[in-house]
């Protein structure tokens, strides 16, 4: 015969194995998932409606705890600081998979880990020395301003000099080494992060004479940090697939 | 029967009403016993169970496996996924799901392969007898602490405080646009000084006293740093005080007697803190480097054991 109290014991023994069950079954489910999606192809994971829900959920997560301050939580950037928009359909390094923002996530560009990018940065043409990698020339106010009118007019803005868009041109296929990064035809490099200088998206500023002859004359090099020392990789997987997800074709993660 | 000071249990027992007799009958109190003991058993499991767990399945324990974010582990050192994945895409021009069974294994091969060398390199003490090696890891550390210093990002609020300690640093190059003539003689170069200023025309006064453009500003509108590399630092002394349409006084240089003439000079102003905010921000980063190192410098320096020999301290 039981008493009331040896029912309770029994209870609650029982319940604490459930809860142990649960919590090993979870873990072990939780485990099994993180192999399956750091096991799996990283470009194939935003069409695996299987993980996809989960790692857009917990890439979101991330992408506010160690990107939204300088990105931004919708991931629009900032113009103003040269901070790129991860929404829209320019990419600046790659063509925007999974993998490739890993890439970036984990190492970094120009952050001093060597497995990150670091290949190139916007020199200062109203220094004395343009650019400490290699020699470039210094350009002087008029030159710079050439070259403005050459950008400004291969953006679709008119009332610009035919022949100061020609020395514009000219300058830069020539000495001021412009095409080295953004090509001949201005259009960038994503293999090197130069930007398409003709698609009328501007990484710094807004594409005014003062926006151009700004980032011509002082240049700049930003920083994205290496957080491979700083997030797991799963966390690194699912805030670089949270990311690709920003691309427009692409469904938006749901914020709620 | 000795008295004994402290009371026994018996006595502690009757006092809360629960005698010998009653504990060793009552059911409850069996079941107590039977409770505490399967309570302590399965503690004891429990604990067992988790130290177990730990013990072998640790990261780094070959029990443990491969963990999800490594594709091998070689010694105790992972080769991450991450790298093989970029390894594979960079070597054969694949991604994991199109890569075919003969690509991932070279692939996988040669990253086994480069971690046994590496270690096997570090085996040997090749850190001590090749420079590039030796190079290479006194960078990769210096490296590791701007990696470091670029995952901070100080706040707007100190970005500005610094831009207001160091505004002078922070400033735009001026511009100047002038005319850079020599002059004959003194005689000469002081009666087109005297022209100029009495109103007659640049190019007049010029012409009359045979003054020669000196070509060194022929470039235009020109920077701060561009002109004075072009005048040297006398003569861009004398025009950096020029306002725009004064003429200096006669300079005698090596090269003869010169005259400026000032068509437009625009002095650095500092930038604004928008415009320089990533200038800003290197600079902290950079000043922040510079402090880890130093700090690092003073850290290994004390805890390391150095001996110098006599003479050489």
């Amino acid at each position: 015969m039981t008493t009331p109290g040896i029912r309770r014991f029994r209870l609650g023994l029982l319940l604490a194995l459930i809860c142990v069950a649960v919590l090993v079954w979870w873990d072990h489910r939780s485990v099994n998932f993180r192999t399956l999606v750091m096991r799996s192809d990283p470009d194939t994971l935003l069409d695996d409606a299987s993980v996809r829900g989960t790692l857009l959920s917990h890439g979101r997560q991330v992408f506010l705890a160690h990107c939204a301050s300088c990105h931004g939580e919708e991931g629009k950037g900032d113009q103003r600081k040269a901070i790129p928009d991860l929404t829209d359909s320019d990419f600046l390094y790659g063509q925007n998979t999974v993998s490739q923002i890993e890439l970036i996530v984990l190492h970094g560009i120009r952050a001093g880990d060597t497995k990150g990018w670091d290949l190139a940065e916007m020199p200062g043409f109203a220094k004395k020395i343009p650019y400490t990698r290699e020699p470039l020339p210094s350009l002087t106010p008029d030159q710079i301003s050439d070259l403005v009118g050459f950008l400004r007019a291969a953006n679709g803005h008119g009332g610009y000099a035919l022949d100061r868009i020609e020395r514009g041109r000219k300058l830069f296929t020539t000495n001021a080494g412009c095409w080295d990064c953004h090509s001949n035809d201005a259009a960038g490099d994503p293999s090197i992060g130069a930007p398409d200088l003709v698609d009328g998206i501007w990484l710094k500023g807004n594409g005014s004479e003062a926006d151009i002859t700004e980032t011509i004359e002082h240049g700049f090099a930003n920083v994205s940090p290496a957080f491979s020392h700083i997030l797991p990789a799963y966390d690194a997987r699912s805030v670089a697939v949270y990311t690709a997800s920003l691309h427009p074709p692409v469904k938006r993660a749901s914020t709620s | 029967m000795i008295d004994s000071p402290n009371p026994g249990p018996e006595i502690l027992d009757s006092a809360i009403g629960e005698g010998p007799a009653d504990r060793a009958s009552g059911p409850l109190h069996r079941h107590n016993e039977k409770r505490s003991l399967i309570l302590c058993a399965i503690g004891a499991i429990g604990g067992l169970i988790i130290a177990g767990a730990g013990l072998f399945t640790a990261q780094g324990t070959r029990i443990a496996g491969v963990p999800p974010e490594d594709i091998a582990i070689v010694n105790q050192v992972p080769i991450l996924m991450s790298d093989y994945v970029t390894q594979l895409q960079a070597n054969e021009g694949v991604g994991l799901s199109q890569a075919t069974v003969a690509q991932k294994r070279k692939v996988l091969d040669q990253m086994i392969r480069e971690e046994l060398y590496v270690q096997r390199g570090i085996e040997l003490g090749l850190q001590s007898d090749i420079i590039e090696v030796r190079q290479a890891l006194v960078g990769a550390v210096e490296a590791q602490q701007a990696v470091d210093a670029s995952a901070t990002q100080p706040s707007e609020q100190a970005l500005q405080a610094i831009y207001q300690h160091d505004i002078v640093r922070y400033n735009n190059e001026g511009t100047m646009l002038l005319d850079d003539y020599i002059a004959p003689s003194l005689v000469q170069a002081q009666a087109t000084v005297a022209a100029i200023r009495g109103g007659e025309p640049i190019t007049g006064a010029v012409s009359t006293h045979a003054l020669k453009s000196s070509g060194k500003m022929n470039d235009g509108q020109e920077f701060y740093f561009a002109a004075k590399i072009h005048l040297g630092d006398q003569l861009f002394k004398v025009a950096e005080g020029l306002r725009a349409g004064q003429v200096s006084d006669p300079v005698v240089a090596p090269d003869g007697v010169h005259i400026l003439f000032m068509h437009q000079n625009t002095p650095p102003v500092p930038a604004g803190f928008d415009e320089v905010r990533e200038q800003v921000l290197a600079n902290y980063r950079a000043d922040k480097v510079a402090r880890m190192q130093s700090g690092a410098d003073a850290f290994l320096r004390k805890r390391a054991d150095i001996q110098i020999a006599q003479g050489f301290e």
